[in-house]
This record gives C-alpha cells, structure tokens and sequence, in this order.
C-alpha cells in the first residue's frame, strides 16, 4: 500500500509538472481544459496521494519518515481549519481569469501555481480526518458551488475570459469543470458515507431488521 | 528518557485551538492579499480588463515598427502618429478574418463615417494594423481596403513590414492572439486611442466607437 501510494504520488507529479515543460506544454498553453481540468486537478491529486504516503493511512505516526514536519504541522490544523481553508484559497486564486492567463505567459507564476496546487492537495489530504461534519460542510459548501458556478458561466458565455485562450476552449472547460463538481461531489458523499457521522445510524438501521 | 515520546504530544495536544485559528487566519488573509494584487484591487477579473485599466492610468510610451500599406510603400509607424498631430484610433485584424473582425471592421466603419460627417478628419484617423504579417502583404490589403470601403484620408490599413516584428508589436499593445478552430485566430480586439507621439493612450470596446471618437476629439 505504502509503494503503491508513495509510486502513484511520483507519476502524478512528474506527469503534472511535465505539463509545464516542453514538448508537453503546448496542451495546456492551447487548451484551457488541459490546463484547469487535467493539469491542475492532477497537481491537487499527486499533492493529497504524497501526503496519504508520508503519513500512512493512520494519520500522524505512521510515518514521518520523508516530510517530518507534517505531523507537527498538525498542530497548527485542529479539525482540518488551515488546511481547508489553504486548499479553498489556492483553489479560489487558480480559477481566476487572471491568474490563469498569466501562468500561461509567466513562467514564474506557473511555477507557483505547480507548488501552490500541489501543496493545496497535501493540505486538503492532512485535513480530510481531522475535519469534523461541520468543516467539511463548510468547506464543501463553498467550494463545490463557486466550482459549479464558474464551470456553468465559461460552458455558456460568449465572453472570452481568458487572452490566452479560445472561446471553444473555455467553454468545454468550463463542461469539465462542472463535470468535476458533478464527481468531487459523489466523492465527498462517498467518503461520509463510510465514515462515522453516518456509519451509526446505517447500524442502527440494520439492527432493526 | 521514556516518559519524553509520550509528553511531546500530550504537550501538543495542550496548545489548544490557537494556534489553528491563527494559522487558518494568516492563510486566508494572505489569500485574499494575493487575490487582491491579481486582480487589482478586484477591479479586473480578466487580463483584458486589467490592460485596459493599466493602460488607462498610465498611458505607454509605443515603440517604433516599419509598415506597409496596400500600395506597397514602406512607412515608419511612429512617423505615421507623428505626422498632422492627429489622435489615431487603432484597431488589429488579420484579413482572412470572417467572424469577429467583421464586427471590428463595421465599428470602423461607423467611425469613418462619423469623422467624415463631422468633419473630424483633420483631427482623429483610423488605422487598422494586420498582425499576420505572412499572409497580409500589400495585395491583401488593398482588397481589405475595398472590402471595407476605408477612405484613405481617413483610414490607413497597414501590415508589418518586417514579418519578425509581429511579436514585439502585439507584446507593445497587450495583444494575445490565439489559433482557434477552422484556421482562424482569436484575439482580444479593442480601439486602441493612440496620440500623437507614440503615446497609446486608451482601450475601448469594439462597441465604445462613439467615445472613443468623444475622447480622440473632445
């Protein structure tokens, strides 16, 4: 489990960070769903399956062997709070029109979208179990919609947001960016579903029968 | 010596919610600062807006690029500004153009019009730049000059004369053009106010014509 996490977390990177560099780039630099549906949910993935390796599926003592930091870090992360709210911001920041242009032009700034994303993953991994109902809630609330509504705006406007890109570009980004939404949300239900808040009552049902 | 693994997380389980509070805190505050910086104080949302903003605070200084017009005749952009202390109002296309340059080149029609019935010509001149240098030479464009009727006192329609030049010029004006399907290009098409010394002054809409002609010739 520990190699399969710790290899799947290396391909995801450098599959990611390959999007940046030549001959690669010229997909994100012509297609905006390379660049906001395939490279930047790749770089939250490698950033989340690199945490999941370097803590172990217990949390905090399974093994600090490659970020020792982490588990102290933790600390600063009661109920997952700064690590939602690292992702949300990272998230939020990465999806403006703006932002995006310039990490198609700046090479600096698409380097600190490539450390960003990824560290935004590895943040959202740390707090998934910490994170009580409520957080996840919060969060989820948040994010999920303002997703939802900048996928439905770019999918249906005739506006170009970005310079860099075209309009049919934007648009069929803005349908995978709703798609994504569609599965981050299956996701998360998913994930509660199976732990605790609602494992009780599922228990309690089936004992009745 | 044993009891020290054990007190080191209960000492961190001690230091409470504090701490989270103020990291989560630090982050969103430097969120929003980042946020802000790109966006320009949430001004501009888009690198169009931004540009037009930047722009319009402080005008920029144009470099110089020698052009050609559809007669043949090789002239130097700057001392085409130069030339009458006229404002010029620029637009860029590429003439294969079908989709939104049509609609650039019915608003500098519109404006043609309204120099003419205004008597502005003196004052404001149109200029329309190509910026596919490869495919738009002198022939290319004397057909878009009939194509759009442009009157030559009025409107110049040039191309680049030097093919290399067309990044540096587009880099000048803030233009970013992209291959889009069916061969053609889209860029972020404007009216470019620009003054007489090389001064590129405003950008407007494609649908602003009338105060761009108000602020060319107030």
């Amino acid at each position: 489990m520990r190699l399969w996490l710790g290899t799947a977390a290396a391909l995801c990177t450098a599959a990611a960070l390959a999007l940046s560099l030549p001959p690669l780039r010229s997909l994100i630099e012509q297609s905006m769903v390379w660049h906001m549906a395939v490279q930047m949910p790749l770089l939250m993935l490698a950033g989340a399956l690199c945490g999941g390796w370097c803590s172990g599926s217990g949390g905090g003592s399974g093994g600090p062997r490659c970020l020792p930091a982490l588990p102290r870090l933790q600390r600063f992360n009661r109920y997952g709070l700064s690590g939602f709210m690292l992702a949300l911001c990272v998230t939020a920041f990465w999806m403006l029109p703006t932002s995006i242009d310039r990490a198609v032009v700046m090479p600096t700034v698409d380097a600190a979208k490539l450390a960003t994303l990824w560290l935004a993953g590895l943040a959202l991994q740390r707090s998934m179990q910490p994170a009580p109902a409520a957080v996840h809630l919060f969060f989820g609330g948040f994010a999920l919609p303002m997703m939802l509504w900048l996928g439905l705006y770019m999918a249906s406007a005739d506006l170009r947001l970005c310079n860099a890109y075209a309009l049919a570009s934007q648009q069929q980004a803005g349908r995978a960016l709703v798609g994504w939404t569609v599965v981050l949300a299956l996701l998360w239900g998913a994930g509660w579903a199976r732990s605790s808040q609602i494992k009780v009552p599922l228990q309690q049902h089936h004992g009745l029968r | 010596m044993a009891d020290l693994p054990r007190t080191a997380p209960a000492f961190a389980e001690d230091t409470g919610l504090l701490g989270t509070f103020a990291a989560t805190l630090g982050v969103l505050i430097l969120g929003l600062a980042a946020a802000v910086w790109a966006t320009d104080g949430g001004r501009s949302f888009t690198t169009e807006a931004l540009r037009r903003s930047q722009v319009e605070r402080t005008p920029q200084a144009l470099p110089d690029f020698a052009v050609v017009d559809g007669s043949g005749q090789s002239r130097s952009l700057q001392g085409l500004w130069a030339a009458g202390g006229k404002v010029w109002i620029v637009d860029f296309v590429y003439t294969r153009c079908v989709t939104l340059c049509l609609s650039a080149g019915s608003s500098m029609q519109q404006l043609q019009a309204q120099i003419v019935a205004q008597g502005l010509a003196s004052r404001v001149g149109l200029m329309t730049i190509s910026f596919d240098p490869e495919n738009d030479g002198p022939a290319a464009l004397a057909a878009y000059v009939r194509r759009v009727r442009a009157d030559p006192a009025v409107w110049q329609v040039l191309s680049l004369a030097r093919p290399a030049d067309r990044r540096r010029l587009l880099d000048s004006f803030g233009i970013m053009v992209v291959p889009a399907p069916g061969g053609e290009f889209e860029h972020n098409a404007a009216l470019h106010l620009v003054s007489p010394p090389g001064l590129l002054l405003r950008i407007l809409g494609l649908d602003q014509g009338a105060q761009a002609l108000a602020l060319a010739a107030p």
